[in-house]
């Protein structure tokens, strides 16, 4: 979809309470440019009465003065009645569109193929939902508020001045233009220096991360002093531009300034000359426009209100164009595909076996991983695959998780194809513990329960205990109630102890274990992998690990390299075949 | 003292000439109204009574040069001020930054790394800020409105007393407002941290989301949250917005005030008014309340300002953990003297449990030491320790047998090469990363190190080879790869002694024995650490380690027939049936 389309549809929802809230926005603008025309009428009956000597007309005079301040009451109550709520119903929709594009944004993500989310990078993601959104609500409030008002403002204005006096109204119309002109291009020169400035800025902060995170690294080669002179240069950079920024930023208020004043100025003396002029003239009219003082005064009062509105439009030009293109950005992510799940069947039956039939994959074309795999792992059976970094261990689990699916060839479950199985279907029969664990915000027991979300507390400890995470869980603060989170402190150990404790909880038919133990201590891992063996006597299980401690266990062997399978066997027969599982083996042993 | 602001003494001049052109352009401004009131009484009525426009025209072009030399007037002071605020912003950030490069490993750990950026970026830039309106602002609108009420005054006391008595009120509004927002919108940013956590671990967590078919559980738990955030801007949206049309109800209130009171001119009172008179207070009440608009606003610069100055005080008026710096270098020594002996040597944190207790270790030019244990053994720390990160409390330490406390640290780092466990990498090339290890290092002795490391396997199939990019963190190359790199790196770096923390837990077991086996070949005194019995079984000795303690001390051999606690870690590792 295209995203002026999408746009249109965001906003299209809401398009009751933007009527009102424009209705409100005219009406307020409208009582607004009523109040200069009426305090312009009472300083001309302010000066006929007094030019008046009867105590009768006087009276009168003061009178009339009073009914006219009741008027303007009148109408400021108006006036702020609807400016009240002209500002409510539009930032209350501006937050009510954002909070659909969040909502939307975060469902799509859920609802994207893993292909797409690893194809992008993580922190960008995040910045499209919190920042992205945050800016197209600052576009949405600057176009709708303010340029909406601005536009109003400057177009009744505009009527309403040629109708008191055309002549006085063309100055204003003429040289005001001159006002908005001068700020645009300040802002315009502000925004380019800001842009410089803010990138800079980002390198700083970039630049004191990257030095933070590697301190050791700088510590302990004597690099400080290059690292600070790296960082003064930057710095005097920051330094040249942000002067600039600053500079043109502050130009706003004082150009725009001068140029009002001078206005200003124009208009009183031109004004008072032809006031001067139409004294003696019937009705203060020359070439059909009244002058009187009172006009005057109106004018002077309708040119401040003309100026600003060139002022607020021209400075949300900046935040409009960032909103656009922040939306664009936020399009992009609502128009990738969903992940659709073709497969409808579901397995009712328990696991027999799970076969891989000539599967070929490759995340990149040119770079094939798995060729030609084919195997059976049959109920019951304890696989375990070895093989150097960047063999296709990572990748197998992705395949037959279904978060990729093969180029050729096709993996079973029963007989069936899993593509055609309802992932959810599928999934539900796997226990999966990765490398990296996943822990969120959360307490303890919402984390392990996350795997099954009507366990009782009694299911969840138990699952702990055999996980060996109860010890060090009830340990903590608050027990099982202590809130958690992937920084909160917890040693990888840990995290990954409650991570299996999820698993157990889960009960799977099938365990697929990505060197889950590699991050625990080798004592505690003796513990866990006891843990295992009674899990997983009876199911079907898939380890894949770097210790060959963790598989000498196991029923059958899959020796993997360059995604290619090299060897398959028992321990003993790999041993014998002296191929590349005995060497990768008895380097452990070397004398 | 406040640091801080020490920072803009250089540019002292600025904060006083800068605001001094400031009060010139608002003098300006303020005779503006009167020149008004004599165009529209005085000239008015010589004009139509003796046809003598002069009276109109020759204020007006006051009127003009006025504006245009406050104008001018104002630039300068814009470009002082931005020359003041930027310039103190530079050289406070360079002090920050120098003082967070020195920092030992503790106080790091003390402050945050997420804290330690904030400082030197956010609450840097608050502070230019507040030196930026200090100069520009400060001066004008405080200023303008005294001024406007005193012009008032000077028109007719009531006027004045009007004047007087709408400032606190328009300020004690826009106050009152900001504090019941402000406490609004603190919830808003919980909120708002709620949603940004639950962003991050949700796509952090994908995968296992998917794994346990979660994904609309979070999508609901998802909308709650984003429900609940707009519950929050509502309150703080409704309150906020009556800014607005308070203010302009005050003002118009004021208005309407001015013109009865111009009414009394008709009653015979002390009060007289000319037209003029009405004009010009208008436009003083206009002008008043654009300043005070703009002085609350600066009050909210301000506040967020001292918090930064704060912030940024503690952190200069911290006195970081000063590593004992001797000036003894001693050059090298002979093969088999002694390099590295700990005596007794203990530390803990905060008072705390030691988490290195009684520590006897040592290692000689030309060995090569083993260290095995646990997570939480204590074995990083020990050599973390030697590197001087962290200072042990108890017992003594002696390099190339001087006592390490009196050893010039920079030359005893220049020794050591040292690869931590998480492989570390700038932003850059592999060479300019090499380089960081020896800066004079030539293309040569890099790919000859990056051969001892197995690294050059890789390297070589590079188009661009050593001069390939290194993206931040080195994350475009893998796990292993990051691995023998930093190896690479560190061998360029040892002079004296090669530390290796756990750096071949990514490399397979062909892979690290033959990195050990050049290691060997180039006689290199190293130090190597590790989980694995593999990788430390030909040390010259072995050290294990177990909460903070060494549990045993002998060759392989030696203790897998006398060490119980060696032989359980022997037997996990290579359990067979």
């Amino acid at each position: 979809m295209k995203y002026t389309k999408r746009m249109r549809k965001y906003i299209f929802k809401y398009k009751g309470r933007l009527f009102f809230g424009f209705l409100f926005g005219t009406l307020f603008s409208a009582c607004d440019i009523l109040i200069p025309f009426i305090i312009g009428n009472i300083i001309d009956i302010f000066e006929d009465t007094l030019s008046l000597s009867s105590t009768q007309g006087i009276e009168l005079g003061i009178q009339n003065i009073i009914t006219h301040i009741l008027y303007i009451a009148a109408l400021v109550i108006l006036l702020i009645l609807f400016n009240y709520l002209f500002g409510i119903i539009i930032s209350l929709t501006g937050e009510r569109i954002c909070k659909d594009i969040k909502n939307d944004l975060f469902e799509k993500i859920n609802s994207m193929p893993i292909k797409s989310i690893d194809s992008k990078q993580r922190g960008d993601l995040v910045s499209r939902i919190i920042n992205d959104v945050d800016y197209v609500n600052t576009a949405i409030n600057g176009a709708f508020k303010q340029f909406y008002s601005g536009l109003i403002t400057i177009i009744f204005t505009i009527v309403f001045t040629f109708i008191l006096n055309w002549m006085l109204a063309l100055i204003v119309l003429i040289l005001t233009p001159i006002s908005f002109l001068v700020s645009y291009y300040v802002a315009k020169g502000c925004f380019k220096s800001f842009k410089e400035q803010s990138a800079i800025q980002g390198n700083i902060g970039a630049k004191i991360l990257e030095d933070l995170n590697n301190i050791e690294l700088i510590k302990s080669t004597n690099y400080e002093k290059e690292s600070i002179k790296k960082f003064e240069s930057i710095n005097a950079n920051l330094f040249v531009v942000g002067k600039k920024a600053q500079f043109y930023s502050s130009l706003t208020n004082p150009s725009t300034r001068i140029i009002n004043n001078i206005i200003y100025a124009i208009l009183c003396i031109v004004g008072v000359v032809l006031c001067a002029l139409a004294y003696y003239k019937e009705n203060n009219m020359i070439l059909g426009a009244t002058c009187t003082i009172g006009i005057i005064t109106s004018f002077l009062q309708y040119a401040n209100k003309f100026a600003k509105p060139f002022n607020e439009m021209s400075s949300c030009f900046g935040e409009i164009e960032q909103g656009l293109s922040s939306f664009k950005r936020i399009n992009d992510i609502l128009n990738e595909e969903d992940d659709i799940d073709i497969g409808t069947t579901k397995i009712t039956t328990k696991v027999r076996n799970l076969t891989f039939d000539k599967v070929n994959f490759s995340y990149e074309q040119n770079k094939p991983l798995i060729q030609d795999f084919s195997f059976n792992i049959n109920k019951g059976d304890h696989i375990a695959l070895v093989g150097p970094t960047g063999c296709g261990k990572t990748t197998m689990i992705n395949l037959i998780m279904r978060y990729y699916d093969p180029n050729n060839g096709s993996i079973e479950l029963n007989g069936v194809d899993t593509q055609i199985i309802k992932k959810s279907s599928l999934r539900s029969k796997i226990g999966l513990v990765l490398q990296d664990t996943w822990i969120f915000k959360g307490t303890v027991f919402e984390n392990i329960k996350y795997s099954k979300p009507n366990a009782t507390k009694e299911e969840v400890i138990e699952a702990s205990k055999n996980a060996n995470a109860y010890s060090f869980i009830s340990k903590l603060p608050n027990g099982f109630d202590t809130i958690i989170s992937d920084d909160s402190g917890l040693s990888n150990g840990q995290k990954q102890l409650i991570n299996i404790a999820r698993v157990m909880l889960k009960n799977p038919e099938i365990m697929i274990l990505d060197e889950a133990t590699s991050n625990i201590d080798t004592r505690s891992e003796r513990k866990i992998i006891k843990a295992f063996n009674e899990l997983t006597r009876n199911k079907t299980s898939f380890i894949i690990a770097h210790r060959l401690s963790t598989i000498v266990n196991s029923d059958n062997i899959i020796v993997m390299k360059d995604g290619h399978i090299i060897e398959v066997g028992k321990h003993e027969e790999l041993l014998a075949k002296k191929g590349f599982y005995y060497e990768l083996f008895n380097a452990q042993f070397d004398n | 003292m406040d640091k801080a602001f020490y920072s803009t003494k250089k540019y002292i001049p600025y904060l006083i000439i800068g605001p001094l052109f400031k009060v010139i352009e608002v003098i300006f401004e303020l005779f503006t109204p009167f020149l008004m009131k004599y165009i529209v009484d005085v000239g008015y009525s010589y004009a139509f009574e003796y046809n003598d426009y002069s009276k109109i025209i020759y204020p007006g072009l006051i009127m003009i040069a006025f504006a245009i030399f406050g104008f001018c007037s104002t630039l300068v002071c814009q470009k002082l001020a931005s020359i003041a605020s930027q310039g103190s912003g530079t050289e406070l950030r360079n002090k920050i930054y120098k003082k967070i490069i020195n920092l030992s490993s503790v106080d790091i750990d003390h402050f945050g790394k997420g804290n330690l950026v904030n400082i030197l970026t956010n609450d840097v830039n608050r502070i230019q800020s507040v030196v930026a309106m200090l100069i520009r602002l400060v001066i004008r609108a405080p200023i303008l409105v005294v001024g406007s009420v005193i012009c008032a005054f000077l028109i007719d006391v009531y006027a004045g007393i009007i004047f007087v008595s709408i400032v606190p009120i328009v300020m004690f509004i826009y106050f009152l407002i900001l504090k019941i927002s402000g406490k609004q919108y603190k919830k808003v940013q919980m909120q708002n941290d709620k949603i940004v956590e639950k962003t991050n671990d949700d796509i952090n967590g994908i995968r296992a989301i998917k794994s346990f078919n979660n994904e609309e559980k979070e999508i609901i738990e998802y909308e709650n949250l984003t429900k609940s955030f707009y519950k929050e801007s509502k309150k703080a949206i409704l309150t906020n917005e009556l800014i607005n049309p308070l203010t302009i109800f005050i003002v118009n209130v004021a208005i309407l005030g001015v013109i009865y009171l111009s009414t009394f001119t008709f009653k015979n009172s002390s009060i007289s008014y000319d037209k003029g008179d009405v004009v010009a207070l208008i436009s003083y009440l206009n002008s008043i309340l654009l300043a005070l608009i703009a002085l609350c606003n600066l009050i909210l610069v301000f506040t967020k300002g001292f918090s930064s100055n704060a912030r940024i005080n503690e952190f200069l008026n911290y006195k970081e953990v000063i590593e004992d710096n001797g000036k003894i270098v001693k050059e090298s020594i002979n093969e088999g003297e002694n390099l590295i002996k700990f005596n007794d040597v203990s530390l803990s944190f905060n008072n705390e449990n030691n988490v290195l207790n009684h520590i006897d270790f040592e290692i000689n030019k030309g060995e090569i030491i083993g260290l095995i244990g646990g997570t939480g053994s204590g074995k990083s720390l020990l050599i973390k320790v030697l590197e001087r990160f962290y200072e042990f409390n108890e017992g003594e330490v002696l390099y190339k047998g001087i006592n390490i406390k009196n050893y010039d640290i920079k030359a005893l780092r220049e020794d050591i090469g040292f690869v931590s466990q998480k492989a570390q990498f700038l932003k850059g090339t592999i060479k300019s990363n090499m380089l960081i290890g020896k800066s004079d290092a030539t293309d040569k002795e890099i790919i000859e190190a990056l051969k001892l490391a197995k690294a050059y396997d890789f390297v070589k199939e590079y188009e661009d080879t050593i001069n390939h990019e290194v993206l931040e963190g080195g994350k475009n190359f893998s796990g292993g790869q990051k691995q023998r790199l930093s190896i690479a790196r560190g061998i360029l770096s040892a002079k004296e002694l090669l530390i290796l923390d756990d750096s071949t837990s990514a490399l397979d077991y062909l892979t690290d024995k033959e990195v050990r086996k050049n290691l060997k070949k180039k006689k290199i005194t190293t130090i190597i650490i590790s989980q694995r019995c593999s990788s430390i079984m030909d040390a010259t000795r072995i050290y294990i380690l177990e909460h903070g303690e060494v549990v045993g001390v002998g060759t392989h051999k030696q203790l897998l027939k006398k060490n119980e606690v060696y032989q359980e870690i022997y037997a996990s590792q290579t359990r067979s049936k």
